[in-house]
């Protein structure tokens, strides 16, 4: 074994110290990335130009390519119109919808980032949980589980894998083709549900399904709104002609704290429309006003404040067009700038003149005292807004949610292009071997060029914490490699556990590669995994590609704690403890290591 | 029709001004009776219910929560009781008990203590027997408030009139107070209504669940009930009952919502 160096041991401080902020998360991962994409070099462990090299690295360009190309198909509503057949196909039995959901995520998923696939089905399933009286806990970890499971199934399905042929490039490996890794994704997005088909009863929280309430929530947003239900609807009213006259000033915020009920729009003299008024806002006499709630309550008003309830929406009846504007689910997404904050200090009224009706969190539904509602990864907030209000406060991010697709910014008449270049850059791949960064910037390139999306929407669809997270991180994987340090760790290790066979080796490897994962970032364990397996395995006569591809795809399995974004995004609605991921992930995770191995043994 | 607390050190004619005030004003007079009721209520003995709002709470007891769950109880009937107005209270704490009502007329006698003394050898004490006993029940008193409620009950600032009576006669204070339960800060209006009920409701509720959830806080405002607890207590089967049959048995309330993770209000119960 060779002697350790200064430059050895400086490298494996700086990499004990990513780590650590890893864990404790004092800054955030993509933050850690570039410190040490200037740390290294001003240590004079790599040159600036290798610092930076992971900014012009393929896997950087393929992720960007990706992301534009999801973007693209987002855009055209093609993935929004697959939501509705799914779950018509899934029925109602709880086997049927986890099969149905969880085929449908892990295929998106595939070809987007994994939190987006998760998202999308997000209500849809609180729904179905409601509606089909099951309890939302058993429903949501196979889905999300799928939706990891789904980016193993083609190489740009998720970060580490996207870098893995870039790590390869130092050691002069062969690079991995697109579907190099299908059969082994599809065998364990196959054995990920059919485990919970089969154990889910044994792994899965058994939970509660919540009632009255929620249902009626869910039958609210979901059907359109009839008037003389008792479910949330739109009530038109008039204030009376004396309405000041005989009463202290009641104000917009008034109404919601007296009557839950929220007022989404308001005649303010001499006749100007204002849609979701302020909660200042003062109620003048004999105007109109839309409002939002329980018709009960919205009864009590009328009573109280000497209002007439009309028996439709007039007055505003083109304002409250479901062409118009509407009420869209929006589900607080990980790593969002709202989480932790109450709901009133992200001031949605003001800034985007759109109106807050209610928070779903886990199973509960919030009306009252929103703005003190402390907001949590995975609660939805329904929102009442003009389809272009909505849009704007899309674009804010931090908050996932789908425009109707017949009234958002959508371009269906974009579709067969969309379509069309996803194919052309895969035949590129798969066809012509052209390098992956490539045929995915063509396609992604071919998108812009026939208006599948705007050169400034491409650019607002690129993720930067994913880039800068992974940029930041292929420098310090340089210089573990150039310094040696790679090579004196595997050494070290080889040392220890002796000579083993090359199945031992590629199943310590998963273990660690899991384990790595489980604490830090995936990418983050890719890029320190990737250069030591390949000297560990070089030495031990292992096939160093396999090594590097079971740390690609087992830094995927992360299950047992919930700090994938995924299990981080559906651990608050779904309810669910540490315990029921370790419960269940620990199942899928050895479930996952048995699947892969197996699957590498007999077909690689 | 205003609501009167007089608070008083034993012996400072306290119960004598209390019944003139409500004599002259025609307003009801609650004193034991709220133990009477609260006793009848909540299935505690009367004597229980008075050493927990009389006695400072021991070392151990800081740990039982006992006095605070009867002191619950005491102020869950008190609200009802002063539901609808015209009331002088003077029993103990009703200026803690009602703390939260702004409307409420919060008197405070005091006199000094050779006086009270003189008073208590009436019954036949001896002066240094009248005067231990006087200082040990002021003691207890102000322990009491100061451990329960963080609170000092010779700090003026609790009330809206101090009377020594020293000077002043009984009827010198009776006029006062009648005077001043006529203004407008203290007018008994539809707001003022609703916000007794709405603390009403608020006490209620906390009295069903105290027992079992001591930690859930309430607050309540235009009969929208609003609950906060923990996660684990806002899902188990027992509290959501109660509540549930909380909400069933009292008309007035339009909504109930149990909030978690969120920061409880100054003026939750």
């Amino acid at each position: 074994m060779d002697q350790l160096t200064p430059d050895m041991i400086l490298v494996m401080v700086m990499i004990s110290f990513a780590i650590f902020l890893f864990i404790v998360e004092w800054i955030r991962v993509d933050v850690v990335a570039i410190l040490m994409m200037v740390a290294l070099p001003l240590l004079h462990l790599v040159t600036p130009k290798e610092a930076f090299m992971g900014l012009s690295s393929n896997a950087v360009v393929s992720i960007i390519a990706v992301i534009i190309i999801g973007a693209g198909l987002d855009k055209t509503g093609m993935i929004n119109k697959l939501v509705k057949p799914v779950l018509a196909i899934a029925g109602t039995s709880s086997s049927r919808i986890i099969i149905a959901i969880s085929c449908t995520v892990a295929v998106i998923s595939s070809f987007m980032q994994n939190i987006g696939a998760a998202a999308l089905f997000l209500p849809a399933i609180q729904r179905i949980s409601k509606i089909q009286k099951i309890p939302l806990s058993r429903l949501l970890m196979p889905v999300g589980f799928s939706a990891i499971l789904g980016g193993t199934v083609t190489l740009v399905g998720c970060s580490p894998l996207i870098l893995l042929n870039d790590l390869l490039v130092p050691f002069d490996l062969k690079p991995f083709g697109l579907f190099d890794v299908t059969p082994i994704g599809l065998a364990l997005v196959a054995s990920g549900i059919l485990c919970f088909v089969f154990l889910g009863k044994f792994i899965l929280p058994q939970g509660d399904v919540s009632e009255n309430k929620d249902d009626e929530h869910a039958h609210a947003l979901e059907s359109s709104c009839e008037q003389g239900t008792q479910h949330p609807c739109f009530y038109e009213l008039t204030t009376s002609d004396d309405f000041m006259d005989y009463r202290d000033i009641v104000r917009v915020g008034d109404i919601h704290l007296r009557y839950l009920v929220s007022i989404l729009a308001l005649t303010e003299p001499p006749d100007i429309k204002t849609m979701s008024p302020a909660p200042h806002i003062e109620i003048r006499s004999g105007v109109d006003l839309v409002v939002w709630g329980d018709k009960k309550n919205v009864e009590r008003m009328a009573a109280k404040e000497g209002m007439l309830l009309k028996k439709t929406v007039e007055h505003y009846d083109k304002e409250f067009d479901p062409a118009h504007s509407g009420i869209v689910e929006a589900v607080v997404s990980p790593r969002s700038s709202f989480v932790g904050r109450p709901l009133g200090k992200n001031n949605f009224n003001d800034r985007f003149r759109v109106t807050p009706l209610s928070i779903h969190h886990q199973d509960d539904v919030y009306r009252a005292k929103l703005d003190d509602i402390i907001l949590r990864t995975g609660d939805v907030i329904s929102f009442y807004g003009t389809w272009k209000r909505l849009e704007a406060l899309n674009q804010e991010g931090g908050l996932l949610f789908s425009l109707p697709q017949d009234l958002e910014d959508t371009r269906p008449e974009k579709a067969l292009w969309a379509g069309g270049w996803l194919v052309l850059a895969l035949t590129m791949v798969m066809g012509f071997h052209v390098h992956l960064s490539v045929a995915l910037m063509t396609g992604a390139l071919g998108m812009i060029i026939t208006k599948v999306l705007s050169i400034d929407e491409a650019y607002q669809s690129v993720d930067w914490r994913t880039i800068f997270l992974l940029a930041g991180l292929i420098p310090l994987g340089i210089a573990t490699q150039k310094t040696g340090t790679a090579a004196w760790i595997a050494a070290f290790i080889l040392h220890i556990i002796g000579d083993v066979q090359p199945i031992v080796l590629l199943i310590v490897i998963g273990i660690l590669s899991t384990l790595f994962t489980l604490v830090i970032s995936n990418v983050g364990a890719t890029v320190l995994l990737v250069p030591l397996v390949v000297n560990i395995a070089l030495v031990t006569h292992t096939d160093p590609r396999l090594a590097a591809l079971v740390v690609g795809l087992a830094t995927s399995n992360s299950f047992i704690l919930p700090t994938h974004q995924v299990n981080a995004l559906y651990m608050g609605p779904g309810r669910y403890r540490t315990i029921d991921f370790i419960k269940a992930g620990s199942v899928i995770s050895a479930l996952f290591l048995v699947v892969m191995i197996t699957m590498i043994y007999l077909f690689y | 029709m205003a609501i009167i607390t007089i608070s008083r050190g034993s012996f400072s004619l306290g119960k004598a001004v209390a019944e003139g005030v409500a004599e002259r004003l025609g307003y009801d007079i609650i004193s034991r009776d709220l133990l009477l009721k609260a006793s009848g209520r909540f299935h505690v003995p009367q004597e229980t219910l008075e050493k927990a709002i009389h006695d400072a709470p021991g070392v151990f007891e800081r740990y039982s929560y006992t006095k605070l769950v009867y002191l619950a109880y005491l102020r869950a009937t008190l609200t009802e009781m002063v539901a609808d107005g015209n009331i002088v209270y003077h029993g103990l704490a009703g200026h803690i008990l009602l703390s939260l009502l702004p409307h409420v007329l919060k008197v405070r006698i005091t006199a000094k203590l050779e006086s009270r003394v003189a008073r208590k050898m009436q019954d036949g004490f001896s002066e240094q027997m009248a005067r231990a006993r006087i200082i040990e029940d002021d003691a207890h008193r102000k322990k009491w408030t100061r451990k329960i409620y963080h609170a000092d009950p010779n700090d003026s600032s609790l009330y809206d009139m101090v009377i020594s009576i020293d000077k002043l006669s009984k009827e010198d204070a009776v006029d006062f107070i009648c005077q001043c339960a006529s203004r407008k800060a203290f007018e008994w209006t539809h707001d003022r209504i609703r916000q007794v009920k709405d603390l009403s409701f608020a006490c209620g509720l906390k009295a069903s669940l105290i027992a079992s959830f001591f930690d859930v806080k309430i607050t309540c405002e235009y009969g929208n009930l609003l609950v906060y607890a923990g996660e684990k207590v806002a899902h188990s089967a027992k509290f959501k009952r109660t509540i549930n049959t909380f909400q069933k048995e009292n008309s007035g309330i339009h909504n109930l919502e149990v909030h978690t993770g969120v920061p409880v209000p100054a003026n939750a119960v």
